[in-house]
């Protein structure tokens, strides 16, 4: 929520309240209030199609309410009777009636000149994984299968450096001119990429399971499945370029030098 | 303390900080560098962030080295383009921040936004111990004096494109400013690796900042190392500026505005190729941006190419496509192909060092001698392009899918893939007419018979311009239909830079739409609105004034309302 907005739709509420406002505005002011809050008092916005659906329960409620007693239809429909036939008004009417249409007609002007976008396709961003994939001859199960280098960690600590420097330039050669120096997915072709190449440093990777990285390295883009988007995505296979150890240096690098670890097995599933 | 007491104690301290500050950097061993623990920092960051390219020894040999282009910076050799110090000397630290904060747009040195300010400070302190230069009190930097900017008018822009023509900044960066100057062919650095001249139409790409004080700084300081130099001495601060002016008229806009569509305008009259570009006027340009082609082995990583303009239209029975994109030098003569071979090892060369290690048609011998050291030559001297013949000519292809796709679903982007194929309209511009293929794939690309697609292309000051020419609904290829996207997407090879086959530039997908013959004015639908709710308006405010009016003239109630329960 944003305290500013709300606050501010309460004041108008509390003021109106205060200084006994007619039904008409109280109406008004109910309806306004509550597309201010749906529309600006989210800190996630609402899509614009959710906020329609609520205005007309809104619009319905209001007027259910101001027909419900012929007191409460009086008093609203009082200021309008009086608005549209007495004298002194009629300056007003006249502007009124002149400026819904024109606003009405801008409306349909800009409607029609919405800048041209091409189709847009929706795409998962980490559809799931085939259970097994064949990287080089090699067949690899994608639910067991744990970084051919992940146990050097505790028992060669030595060893273990050197594969994650390996992979260290595997990285600065291979993937840097997308994903970028800092790994945050900024890098010099990404003015022309789209979808944008994943920032490993925002976490997402904590997520992810190390053999789910192998399968996105090795098969890139082409290997996506269907709901992917095989067809725009950058990422190329990596298999036609590079070896398998070489794959899994890389991986390791990447939970390296942004200090996360690959999501871990659950109980159930360790070997 | 009188006012006045106060005044003159103040005018004393000042002509002692005055007094005292020439003193302080006599004294100085050099520059400052920072002290132990600040470079111990900056080392830290250097090992994590930077070494992978400039090397654990700042000798500008890292791993990511081999594809890089321009190269990494070697830092032992107290070097460094973008500074505001005369050509030759150190740079300031405030020179080494800036260029760490910022990055140099379009190579592969970054920005770093991310860092603290303690954080590049420290880098810059650490950088400084790769040189000696830089604790050797004779060479403490001085900044040049760089006066603020006058205003630019279109006097000083004219003045400015007299002087750059003067001065011979032509030489090197060509009469329209594209980087295609008679000796760009020729240039290199002091490393002995081949280097561009700027394009001074893309203010985006320029290395040292695209702001006018960006502009004069580099011409006032030059880049040390490369075959810019400084014309602090040589031009006076208003010709300096007038030339900045010009500079920065060249670009047109501030960024490069890339898009994601090209809108094809329908003409009355038939496409005539000869007219050439002036058929284009009325259809809007997008331009877009290309990338390496380092999906497929025989990568690109540093294609010269860095955008393309595109733009189109179509009459009755054709579709026309005018590609345009500058290129320092047209390679007329040898061949190209979309699967013509490219070595595994040439990949380790980069883009610029395959032209280094001999491979470019200007090899060593045929360079001009006094061209290889720049640092000593007159940049002004006169450098002809040796007229050699090239082994690969540019080449330029579009792609469009083979069938309108029915489904989200494309071709993969480089070249298609076995389910989904492409038709490429490939023009090697050694050849007076384009062909087309077919591609399953970077592996499978066969020629397509027969070919529909007509072209001509043209160079001039720089710039390629080629256009080709398709019917609009051909028996055995997509149609383009009015009021319809299609994906298209291009691939672009310099020919200098030995880029053929899978070694060249090239664009992701983007959409192609013919715009309707006419498209629907708003006026109607908006007259119509308009009019339609003044009726209801009209109708609704008569039937309340002719229901209430007579009861309510002259009162105030509500005529549906006691008049007692109001008061």
């Amino acid at each position: 929520m944003k305290i500013l907005v709300v606050v501010a739709v309460l004041v108008v509420f509390g003021v109106l309240r205060l200084r006994r406002a007619s039904l008409l505005a109280w109406a008004g002011a109910w309806w306004v209030g509550l597309y201010v809050l749906l529309r600006f008092g989210f800190t996630a916005p609402i899509p614009s199609s959710v906020v329609t659906i609520y205005m007309g329960i809104v619009t319905l409620a209001i007027l259910a309410y101001v027909t419900s007693s012929e007191e409460r239809r009086g008093d609203v429909s009082g200021p309008l009777v009086r608005f549209m036939t007495e004298r002194r008004y009629t300056p007003l009417l006249g502007a009124t009636i002149v400026a819904i249409p024109a606003l009405a007609a801008a409306n349909v002007y800009v409607q029609m000149n919405v800048p041209l976008q091409p189709p847009l396709f929706s795409r998962t961003v980490h559809p799931a994984s085939p259970s097994e994939i064949t990287v080089h001859d090699a067949k690899i199960n994608l639910d067991t299968a744990e970084n051919t280098f992940l146990h050097l960690e505790r028992s060669n600590a030595a060893e273990y450096r050197q594969h994650v420097e390996n992979g260290r330039r595997v990285y600065y050669r291979n993937c840097v001119f997308c994903h970028g120096d800092n790994l945050s997915g900024n890098g010099m072709f990404v003015h022309g990429l789209d979808p944008i190449p994943t920032n490993f440093t925002d976490g997402s990777i904590a997520g992810l399971r190390d053999s789910f990285l192998l399968w996105r390295i090795s098969k890139g883009g082409p290997g996506l499945p269907e709901e992917g988007g095989p067809w725009d995505t950058a990422m190329p296979a990596w298999e036609k370029i590079l070896k398998e150890e070489e794959m899994w240096e890389a991986i390791l690098f990447l939970y390296d030098f942004t200090g996360q670890k690959p999501r871990a097995r659950e109980a159930g599933e360790h070997k | 303390m009188t006012p006045r007491l106060f005044t003159s104690g103040c005018a004393v301290v000042l002509i002692g900080v005055v007094w005292a500050m020439p003193m302080r950097s006599v004294k100085a061993q050099g520059p400052y560098v920072g002290t132990d623990a600040q470079r111990e920092s900056g080392k830290q960051l250097y090992g994590k962030y930077c070494a992978q390219c400039h090397g654990d020894k700042g000798d500008g040999e890292g791993y990511a080295t081999p594809h890089l282009y321009p190269r990494p910076r070697n830092f032992t050799t107290g070097k460094f383009k973008v500074r505001t110090t005369p050509n030759g000397a150190l740079p300031t630290h405030q020179d080494l921040v800036n260029i760490i904060r910022r990055g140099m747009p379009y190579t592969s040195m970054p920005a770093w936004p991310d860092l603290t300010d303690q954080e590049v400070a420290n880098l810059a302190y650490y950088i400084t111990t790769f040189s000696p230069d830089f604790t050797n009190p004779e060479r403490a930097p001085k900044p040049v004096e760089l006066p603020s900017a006058p205003a630019a008018t279109s006097a000083t822009i004219e003045q400015g494109k007299k002087l750059y023509e003067e001065t011979g900044c032509t030489k090197c960066h060509g009469t329209l400013g594209r980087g295609d100057g008679a000796s760009a062919p020729t240039l290199k650095d002091d490393f002995d690796h081949p280097i561009r001249a700027a394009d001074l139409t893309q203010s985006w790409t320029f290395r040292g900042g695209a702001t006018r004080e960006d502009i004069f700084r580099t011409m006032s300081t030059g880049f040390n190392g490369t075959p810019m130099p400084a014309f602090v001495d040589g031009l006076s601060p208003e010709q300096r500026w007038a030339i900045t002016d010009y500079i920065a008229s060249l670009s047109g806009s501030e960024g490069p505005g890339y898009t994601n569509l090209v809108v094809a305008k329908y003409v009355k009259e038939p496409i005539d190729m000869a007219k050439g570009a002036a058929s284009f006027a009325a259809a809007p340009v997008a331009h877009l941006p290309i990338v390496g082609q380092i999906m497929e082995p025989g990568r690109a990583f540093h294609p010269p190419t860095t955008s393309l303009s595109v733009q189109a239209i179509y009459d009755d029975t054709s579709i026309a496509t005018l590609v345009r994109w500058h290129d320092r030098t047209a390679e007329k003569t040898g061949q190209n192909g979309p699967s013509l071979p490219v070595a595994p090892e040439e990949e380790e060369e980069g883009g610029g060092a395959a032209e280094a290690a001999g491979g470019s048609p200007f090899g060593d011998a045929e360079v001009a001698p006094g061209a290889a050291q720049p640092a000593e030559k007159d940049p002004f001297a006169e450098a002809e392009a040796p007229a050699v013949t090239s082994e690969f000519s540019d080449a330029v292809a579009i792609q469009i899918p083979s069938e309108t796709p029915a489904t989200a679903r494309k071709p993969y982007f480089i070249f298609g893939d076995a389910e989904n194929s492409v038709d490429l309209w490939f023009f090697d511009l050694a050849q007076a007419a384009p062909v087309q293929f077919t591609g399953k794939g970077s592996a499978d690309v066969a020629p397509k018979d027969p070919t529909d697609v007509t072209g001509v292309a043209s160079y001039a000051n720089g710039e390629w311009s080629v256009i080709f020419k398709r019917p609009l609904r051909p028996a055995s290829a997509a149609p383009f239909s009015p009021g319809e996207f299609l994906p298209i997407a291009f691939s672009v090879w310099d020919g200098f830079s030995r880029e053929r086959g899978s070694r060249r530039g090239l664009t992701l997908w983007y959409s192609i739409y013919v715009e309707p013959q006419n498209v629907p004015s708003a006026v109607g639908p908006m007259i119509r609105t308009a009019l339609s709710i003044l009726a209801i308006e009209l109708i609704l405010v008569g039937w309340v004034r002719w229901r209430y009016g007579s009861r309510a003239r002259g009162e105030l109630g509500d005529p549906s309302r006691p008049a007692a329960t109001h008061a």
